[in-house]
């Protein structure tokens, strides 16, 4: 389902067409009411898009900084980035996977920020090579990075307690943060970024 | 400008003389009445005060409220400063037993205005600055001379242009500070001049009729005649407001009455209603009092002030004045439904781009505006849906606030509107329930809003298929907290922040054909954010349908089906 959407697609909503006269019972109103609500079966999708490819553009940026450190931007229509460990990212290739997450890198630790108000107060300034994170494998760790210039308004500090989140959904409640950058400052990052079928034939998935 | 306003003086006088004997001639008792009624005031007023302020320019209508008189004097056509010269010089005669005027007054004690007087004043009073003397700089920037009766005609033929149901009107009059600044200052000299005087005694600056009240007391019956109808408290107001160019320099120093600001029935000042003599300032204590007689009198001391704080002024000028006449707003509430998913409920346009197809807004608002002739409409709903939700079940309350509306739609005509909307081609908005409703309204519809719940339908999918406890599970939690972070799609505008909703009752009602679909009934706190408790906000609503049913779960649609408010 998509966030605001002007519906072009009007399958689900057959039924709006025929709008019931209005009723004088409790019961034939509620009657109405249901017809209106329940769908066709046969006009539903197989699988629907999801609410993240619904309502975000994906972007990727394959080796950013250092080969292998594959990343995603997941762009909503609102300007806000949710940055996060693309499919490809090396650590996935590393036996039994992320097993530690940890946000106090570089000059602070980034799970303790403050930020409030609509005017995001308090939200500190990132490049787009700031680290986010480090996160750890059995054999290694690996630093996460913004990718795009901008305030740093949240980071998923879930990841602390579970780690596992990054191997079992990274594309959805394992994202690291959300970014939200200026206008120009996005579009500078955007030419550095791919799309997601430039980046699924680069990495021939 | 002096040698101008001389000659409208001369050549009005014989005119004026003529009209006024020609009218007592012709048996209007009322003006001998009036005449009767003048010399009867200034007969209980120490002549020697009012000859004095006559002389620094004060008229006769201030005059006679600086001393508290009350009555239709003020109403009195002929009340002019030379009018009340003349009169003073007949008493003063009288008292002092000399036969100085011709026997014929001098036989009949009440007597008309000697020759040389005029009913309109030459001169700009320099303390009212002609608002009592109706006399004021209209939008053209010409000064306007007129009488209590011609503005009342003036006023009345603006309102009569646009309103054509009358039954009432609130007259309310606005007046620059500098006048309340003269009234000081003009207090002050005759205190100081006479204060020891017996007549003074016990005499406050707070029971003078204010220049509001004065204006009010000259204009209220004539419109009242004019307009045949009762003035005061009214839907319809007709404002007068005067300003003048020469703003107050000084510190405005608040100075508030024992009667506080309860004049609002009669009229509303510019700013302070009522100065005390003993001044309670507020912000900066500037000691309106002191200040002014520094200023007004000798001026030794030049504080660096404007000119136009010294009083008498040198040279005075003419109000500009305003009328303004609107009604006050009027209401309609009820409950709508939107059935379509590309519609918002207000106007919503980006870059010049309109959202949707159109808004419950405009859809309602435009067909109720132009039904009452009024200027443009307000649209307030308790609590609002996405575009792409629909508003079914009950419908959600509403209040469209109409501004200067000409026509007041009787009940019948109210429920034509109701049909009219409902019978759109387009039939994307349904109306229920309305009426004209008071300003009463607003409460009803704010009162509760935050606590009361709201039932959806959502169209739901989940990662694997449906199994029977899924139901059962779902249903039995009952008031389930849940924890939602301001949803990413409106964390741009919103405060980050945590907040705790409850879900009091949910419900899953299968659909046939699909194992994967199924509706969710659920009933919400106000201010829930359902379709991410539907699918998580990627873990940041927690719990959700996902996370409950141990999968991904998605929304497809969203309908609400119940606002739970007892309004309209």
């Amino acid at each position: 389902m998509k966030d605001y959407s002007v519906d072009d697609t009007d399958k689900l909503d057959s039924s709006v067409q025929n709008n019931p006269a209005p009723q004088q019972q409790q019961q034939h109103e509620g009657d109405g009411l249901h017809r209106l609500l329940v769908p066709d079966a046969r006009d539903l999708p197989l699988i629907p898009p999801s609410a993240v490819e619904s309502n975000f553009v994906s972007y990727f940026a394959p080796d950013f900084i250092k080969p292998g450190h594959d990343q995603y931007v997941y762009r909503h229509a609102n300007g806000l980035c949710v940055i996060g460990l693309a499919p490809t990212h090396v650590a996935f290739k590393d036996s039994g996977g992320i097993t530690a997450v940890d946000f106090n890198v570089g000059r602070s630790d980034r799970s303790v920020l403050k930020v409030t108000g609509k005017r995001k107060k308090n939200a500190q300034q990132f490049e787009p090579n700031t680290a986010l994170c480090k996160v750890c494998t059995n054999d290694d760790s690996y630093i996460v990075r913004c990718c795009v210039k901008g305030s740093l308004l949240e980071v998923n500090d879930r990841l602390i307690k579970l780690p596992g989140l990054l191997n079992s959904s990274a594309d959805r409640e394992g994202y690291v943060a959300i970014i939200m950058p200026k206008p120009a400052d996005w579009l500078k990052a955007k030419g550095l970024l791919l799309g997601l079928e430039e980046y699924k034939k680069l990495r021939d998935c | 400008m002096a040698n101008d306003t001389k000659a409208v003086h001369v050549s009005m006088e014989p005119e004026v003389a003529h009209n006024i004997s020609a009218t007592v001639e012709g048996q209007d008792i009322s003006v001998y009445d009036d005449v009767r009624a003048l010399h009867d005031v200034v007969q209980g007023l120490p002549s020697h005060v009012m000859k004095d302020l006559l002389s620094i320019g004060v008229c006769a209508r201030c005059i006679f409220r600086l001393f508290g008189i009350r009555g239709n004097i003020y109403s009195c056509s002929f009340l002019s400063s030379s009018m009340l010269s003349s009169v003073l010089g007949e008493q003063r005669h009288a008292d002092e037993d000399m036969v100085d005027i011709g026997s014929e007054e001098h036989k009949n004690p009440i007597s008309l205005p000697a020759s040389e007087v005029s009913e309109v004043d030459a001169v700009l009073c320099t303390l009212c600055l002609g608002i009592l003397q109706f006399t004021y700089c209209d939008d053209k920037e010409l000064v306007v001379k007129k009488s209590a009766k011609d503005m009342a005609v003036a006023i009345s033929e603006l309102l009569r242009r646009e309103w054509h149901q009358i039954d009432s009107f609130s007259l309310e009059v606005s007046i620059p500070p500098i006048v309340l600044e003269n009234e000081s200052s003009v207090w002050l000299y005759m205190k100081r001049k006479y204060g020891s005087e017996l007549c003074f005694q016990g005499k406050l600056l707070s029971q003078r009729i204010s220049t509001v009240e004065a204006l009010i007391l000259c204009l209220a019956k004539p419109l009242e005649t004019l307009l045949d109808c009762k003035s005061g408290a009214s839907d319809i107001r007709i404002c007068l407001t005067f300003t003048h160019s020469k703003a107050l320099k000084m510190v405005h120093s608040v100075a508030v009455s024992k009667h506080g600001c309860k004049r609002t029935k009669t009229g509303i000042e510019n700013c302070i209603d009522s100065i005390d003599d003993s001044v309670v300032g507020d912000i900066e204590c500037s000691d309106l009092a002191g200040v002014t007689i520094q200023r007004s009198f000798g001026g030794s001391q030049d504080n660096g002030s404007s000119q136009s704080l010294k009083f008498p002024p040198e040279k005075v000028e003419a109000c500009h004045l305003v009328f303004l006449c609107y009604r006050n707003p009027i209401f309609f509430g009820g409950r709508y439904l939107k059935y379509s998913r590309n519609v918002s409920q207000t106007r919503w346009i980006i870059d010049d781009e309109r959202k949707g197809e159109a808004s419950v807004e405009e859809i309602v608002g435009g067909i109720i505006l132009p039904m009452c002739q009024g200027d443009n409409y307000k649209f307030h709903a308790a609590g609002r849906e996405d575009i792409d939700v629909r508003m079914l079940g009950s419908g959600r309350p509403f209040l469209v606030e109409i501004q200067n509306a000409r026509h007041i739609p009787s009940e019948a005509f109210v429920k034509e509107i109701e049909t009219k909307i409902n019978n759109l081609e387009n039939k994307l908005v349904e109306v229920k329930n309305l009426k004209a409703v008071g300003s009463q309204g607003w409460d009803l519809m704010r009162e509760g809003e935050a606590e009361k719940q709201k039932q959806y339908a959502a169209l739901v999918w989940i990662s694997r298929p449906l199994k029977d406890e899924d139901l059962e599970s779902i249903a039995s939690f009952k008031d389930m907290k849940v924890l939602q972070r301001t949803p990413i799609r409106v964390l741009h505008r919103r405060s980050p922040l945590e907040r705790e909703k409850i879900i009091h009752w949910m419900k899953i009602e299968k659909i046939a054909g699909s194992n994967h679909y199924f509706l969710l009934h659920l009933c919400t706190q106000a201010g829930t954010y359902i379709k991410e408790f539907v699918h998580g906000d990627l873990g940041r609503t927690h719990p959700s349908v996902g996370s409950l049913l141990g999968c991904r779960a998605e929304i497809l649609q969203l309908d609400v089906t119940d606002v739970k408010m007892d309004c309209f």
